[in-house]
C-alpha cells in the first residue's frame, strides 16, 4: 500500500513541481525509467513469491538505474550510445515481459 | 542464445532469494520503499512532461525553418526579376549607345543572332524533350545510376545534332555551364538536380531528333537504356520555353572604335 501511495504522490509531485532535469542528464532519463520499471516488476514478482526484502529492492533499483545510465554514458563517449541504449532497453524489456508474465500467472492463475 | 536464455530464466534479482535464505528480517523501514516509489513516480511524471513539452517546440522549429526557406526563395525570385529587368535595361542602353547608322544595324543583327546561342535571352520554339532517370535497380548497383558524364554526353550530342538552346531541369546551358557530380547529386551551374532529368532542346524539329539518335551520344544512351535499363524517353515537342541563363553576365565591354 505504501509503495503505491508513494508512486501516486511522486507522480503528483512531479507534475506539480515540474523539477527541471539538467541538460546533461536528460538523455539518460528514459533509460533510468526503463531500469526503474524493471526493478519494480522484479520487486513485485519477488513479493508474490514471498521473497521480497526492501533492502534488496532499494539496492537493486539504485544499482540498476546507475549501471544502465553508466552504460549509455560510456557508449556516448565512444560513439555507440544509441546502440548501447538499444541493448539496455532490449535486455530490460525481456526481463520486464518475463516478470509480467510470472506476475500474471501468480495473480490470475492463467 | 545462452545470454537470452539466462535473461529469461533469471529475470528477478537473485539477491531476493539469497536475502530470504539468509533470514534477513522482513521490512521494518517501510518509509525507504515509500520514498523510492515517490522518486520513481516523479521520474515517470517528469519524463512524460518533458516529452509532451518538447513536441510543440520541435514543431515550431520546423515551421520556422520552412518559413526561412520560403523567404529565401521569395528573395531569390525578386533578385531574379531584378536581373531580368537590368538585362533589359542593358539592352536598351546598348541600342541607344550604338546609334542609328549602318554599322550599328550590322552589330545589332549580330547581337540578335548570338544572344540566343550563348543563352543570354529566353527562347522558345519547337524541339525535343528527353527524359532520363536511374534504372529501378540503382539502389543495388551504383552503375545503374545516371552520372554527370551521361548528361554531358547527352548535352553534347544535342549540340552536335543542331540544338540551338538546351536546358536541364529548367537550368539553361551556356558554354560556361558545368555539369558535375557533387556528392550524390548532379549539379548544373552548381545547383543540384533532382531526378528524373528533363533535358529540353530547341532545334530544327525535322532533323534534331534523328541527328541526335544517330550521333555517338544516341548510341551511348541506347546502350545505357538497354544494358542498364535506365529510363530514356525522347519525344518531339511543338513548343518549348527556355529561360535565360542567369549566370550570364557582361564580362567585357569596350568603346566602339569607329
Amino acid at each position: 500500500m505504501i509503495p503505491l501511495l508513494g508512486l501516486l504522490a511522486g507522480i503528483v509531485l512531479g507534475i506539480v513541481l515540474e523539477p527541471s532535469i539538467p541538460q546533461v542528464l536528460q538523455p539518460y532519463l528514459p533509460i533510468a525509467i526503463v531500469a526503474a520499471m524493471d526493478a519494480l516488476f522484479g520487486a513485485f514478482r519477488a513479493y508474490l513469491e514471498g521473497t521480497f526484502t526492501d533492502r534488496v529492492f532499494v539496492v537493486s533499483f539504485i544499482s540498476n538505474v546507475l549501471i544502465a545510465a553508466a552504460i549509455v554514458y560510456v557508449g556516448d563517449q565512444i560513439g555507440v550510445g544509441a546502440q548501447l541504449a538499444t541493448a539496455v532497453v532490449v535486455v530490460l524489456g525481456i526481463r520486464i515481459f518475463t516478470n509480467a508474465a510470472a506476475i500474471r500467472r501468480a495473480l490470475f492463475h492463467a | 542464445m545462452d545470454l537470452l536464455n539466462q535473461i529469461i530464466r533469471h529475470p528477478v534479482d537473485p539477491d531476493y532469494v539469497l536475502a530470504t535464505a539468509r533470514g534477513d528480517e522482513p521490512a521494518k523501514r517501510r518509509w525507504t520503499l515509500g520514498v523510492l516509489a515517490m522518486i520513481i513516480g516523479a521520474l515517470f511524471a517528469v519524463a512524460a512532461l518533458q516529452t509532451t513539452r518538447s513536441a510543440p517546440v520541435l514543431q515550431s522549429e520546423r515551421t520556422e525553418l520552412i518559413n526561412r526557406v520560403q523567404t529565401a526563395e521569395r528573395e531569390q525570385d525578386q533578385l531574379q526579376g531584378r536581373v531580368t529587368s537590368l538585362s533589359g535595361e542593358i539592352a536598351t542602353l546598348r541600342a541607344a549607345a550604338l546609334g542609328d547608322d549602318d554599322a550599328a544595324h550590322v552589330l545589332e543583327m549580330r547581337i540578335d543572332a548570338l544572344d540566343p546561342v550563348v543563352g543570354n535571352v529566353a527562347v522558345s520554339g519547337p524541339g525535343v524533350l528527353i527524359v532520363v532517370d536511374d534504372s529501378p535497380s540503382a539502389a543495388a548497383d551504383a552503375r545503374d545510376r545516371v552520372l554527370d558524364i551521361d548528361l554531358q554526353v547527352l548535352a553534347n550530342g544535342l549540340w552536335q545534332g543542331g540544338a540551338e538552346a538546351i536546358s536541364i531541369n529548367g537550368h539553361r546551358l551556356s558554354n560556361l555551364t558545368a555539369i558535375r557530380s557533387a556528392g550524390d547529386a548532379i549539379t548544373v551551374d552548381y545547383r543540384s538536380l533532382t531526378r528524373p532529368y528533363r533535358v529540353e532542346a530547341i532545334g530544327d524539329p525535322r532533323t534534331l531528333q534523328a541527328r541526335f539518335v544517330e550521333s555517338s551520344a544516341g548510341a551511348w544512351w541506347n546502350d545505357l537504356a538497354q544494358n542498364r535499363r535506365m529510363r530514356y524517353e525522347i519525344s518531339d515537342v511543338k513548343q518549348l520555353d527556355l529561360a535565360a541563363d542567369p549566370g550570364m553576365v557582361l564580362r567585357h565591354a569596350g568603346r566602339a572604335t569607329s
